[in-house]
């Protein structure tokens, strides 16, 4: 299965229309064949693995406080026992502040990408499977939503509700119900045409139940990565509102929070701005690999149409 | 075409219209007593009443809508509750500072993804393919204020080529206006292009596969000569619907480069003013935002009817 759905865009250029001048190597085409896909699909598991285990084991233990200032600990290097990633200005653990931010993210990023799986799979559905005026204002809705920019969505809501966790999360939903409307619409029409779906109801099935009991099983691919990736998607989106402020704040720690307060001692100690950045990077990393590996495995169709 | 193109103005009409509605609902419903929080915790009853008033905060909203929306077609953006500033200058004082940003960074990105990203689908399987979209993958997973922090480190504090923050407008010094504008141009614009060059390659592997591309070959063309002359031109019409929707990308990054660099754009006038709580200008601010980048998605529409027969009849 993986081999198909790399190889419909990959033969062409090898076998068809390769030039003199493009010599491809066979050893390269196997390796593409094999190696990328799986690797993503492990790799993003490892990361993905990693990060979920830091942020359950933030709950349990950690190194220390990660709000309360310890003065005389200020601006620890990298490497001192006990503080291995170095304090910040005032003293506090970087690991435990990573720690937490590590559930922060996960909380807001998945809570987000569930809501929005849920409502954007009720309109979908509802879309794909009701007649013509519905889906019409459900797909033009969408379209217009889809044009409102996401971080305009965060603005307004935190300017109306006040910034925090919750309206972050809601702040995501708003920006990704649109698209996983949009994708659940169309994976469901796809469903919906095929033959065991008149047999079903020429067997006398109703419409939800047409619809719970064999479109849902059918595009639970599509919706695990869609999910995937927008997890991914929610976790930089909430980064850049805590690092604006109007995201997560205090008590609470976000890795966006964090390089907001490091950016202001960029040039007191530049370690700081480093390590909440390359949580985000192999966290999103991570997530993304994990979606575009499920999505061979799950979604080959949806593979092949997005190479 | 003229069919084609009225339904796209009337779903243009439309979708503005039912965007202001759910802002001004969004904003209004969810806000509270407005004059209250202007005015904060000490004010008097009478106070509050009288602000309300003089604002027309007091009258039904659906009045205020509709006054809201004859004023914004006559001009008339509202002004700021605190300093009574009109809306619309605060808007246009910004435009010079975000419009430059924005547009070099959607630019610089295209220039780096279309060859970059044809380079990719031309070389899939290669170990150089590879590794250009191990490059894009990362790119994508890096935030974008987190590049500009990078990138201030290591030209604004290690080598101290460049400020790292701050403005010197275009009035001043025009250079040094385009001093201050060139690591967030290039922190956008590096992040556009890590998303962009996904769509490119993918876009011109599909063209790659096309039949007309195998005729160009089969009529003596090269592989490059193929691409370029056949390909490119079938290429673009999925670039210009790549570039219209990223339009909503670009002014989310536009809004987080301005606040890492302290540049005086619209989107750190935005910041300030949700912060406080002016209303009227985030309304009015959204809403020229979103008027903008539906209007860009009715250009990239009409754009695809132009160069595409096929789309105007289809749809």
């Amino acid at each position: 299965m993986m081999t198909m759905s790399k190889s419909t865009h990959a033969p062409a250029p090898a076998s068809g229309s390769a030039g003199p001048g493009v010599p491809i190597s066979p050893p390269a085409r196997k390796s593409r064949r094999r190696l990328p896909r799986n690797a993503s699909l492990i790799l993003g598991l490892i990361l993905t693995t990693i990060f979920l285990t830091v942020a359950l084991v933030s709950f349990f233990y950690l190194p220390s406080n990660p709000n309360i200032p310890v003065i005389r600990n200020r601006l620890l290097p990298a490497g001192t026992p006990g503080h291995w990633l170095g304090t910040d200005v005032l003293g506090r653990d970087i690991i435990a502040q990573l720690m937490v931010g590590a559930r922060t993210s996960i909380l807001v990023g998945a809570g987000g990408a569930t809501l929005s799986l849920i409502l954007g799979t009720i309109a979908g559905l509802a879309a794909a499977a009701s007649g013509k005026i519905t889906d019409e204002a459900i797909s033009r809705g969408a379209d217009i939503l889809l044009s409102i920019p996401g971080m305009v969505t965060a603005l307004v809501l935190a300017a109306t509700m006040g910034s925090g966790a919750l309206t972050t999360i809601l702040a995501l939903t708003a920006f990704f119900t649109p698209s996983f409307t949009r994708v659940i619409r169309s994976a469901a029409m796809g469903v919906l045409n095929e033959d065991f779906i008149t047999a079903a109801k020429l067997y006398g099935r109703g419409k939800i139940f047409v619809l719970a009991r064999h479109v849902l099983p059918n595009i639970a691919g599509v919706m695990i990565v869609q999910f995937t990736l927008y997890f991914a998607a929610g976790i930089l989106t909430e980064a850049g509102l805590s690092y604006l402020g109007v995201g997560v704040h205090r008590p609470s720690i976000s890795w966006g929070l964090m390089l907001n307060e490091a950016q202001q001692q960029v040039g007191v100690s530049s370690p700081l701005a480093i390590w909440p950045g390359l949580a985000i990077v192999l966290m999103v990393l991570g997530l993304n690999l994990l979606g575009d590996g499920l999505r061979d495995v799950l979604d080959p169709k949806l593979a092949r149409r997005a190479s | 075409m003229a069919i084609y193109v009225l339904r796209k103005l009337v779903f243009f009409l439309g979708a503005i219209f039912i965007a202001s509605v759910a802002i001004f609902l969004l904003i209004r419903g969810a806000g509270g007593n407005v004059a209250a929080v202007v005015l904060g915790k000490g004010a008097t009853p009478e106070a509050i009443n009288a602000l309300a008033h003089s604002y027309g905060l007091d009258r039904p909203l659906f009045v205020q809508y509709f006054d809201w929306i004859g004023n914004m077609l006559s001009g008339d953006l509202g002004r700021s509750f605190r300093t009574n500033e009109r809306v619309s200058d605060l808007v246009t004082a910004r435009l010079s500072v975000s419009i430059p940003l924005a547009l070099s960074g959607l630019i610089l990105g295209l220039i780096i993804a279309i060859p970059v990203g044809t380079y990719a689908a031309r070389n899939v399987g290669t170990p150089s393919g590879a590794i250009l979209a191990l490059i894009s993958q990362v790119g994508v997973a890096v935030p974008v204020f987190w590049a500009g922090i990078l990138l201030s480190l290591l030209f604004g504090v290690r080598l101290g080529w460049l400020p790292t923050g701050g403005w010197t407008d275009w009035s001043v010094s025009p250079w040094g206006a385009v001093r201050s504008l060139v690591l967030p141009v290039l922190s956008l614009g590096l992040i556009m292009a890590a998303v962009l060059i996904r769509y490119v390659r993918s876009a011109v592997l599909d063209v790659m596969n096309q039949d007309y591309l195998r005729t160009a070959r089969a009529v003596g063309m090269t592989r490059t000569e193929a691409l370029l002359k056949v390909g490119l031109r079938n290429a673009s019409l999925p670039l210009v619907t790549i570039v219209g929707l990223q339009i909503a990308e670009l002014i989310g990054g536009t809004v987080i480069i301005e606040t890492v660099f302290s540049l005086p754009g619209l989107s750190r006038m935005m910041l300030a003013n949700v912060a406080a709580r002016e209303v009227i200008v985030v309304q009015s601010t959204v809403m020229l935002i979103i008027i903008f980048v539906i209007g860009v998605n009715l250009l990239v529409d009409l754009l695809y009817g132009i160069l595409d027969p096929r789309v105007r009849s289809s749809r």
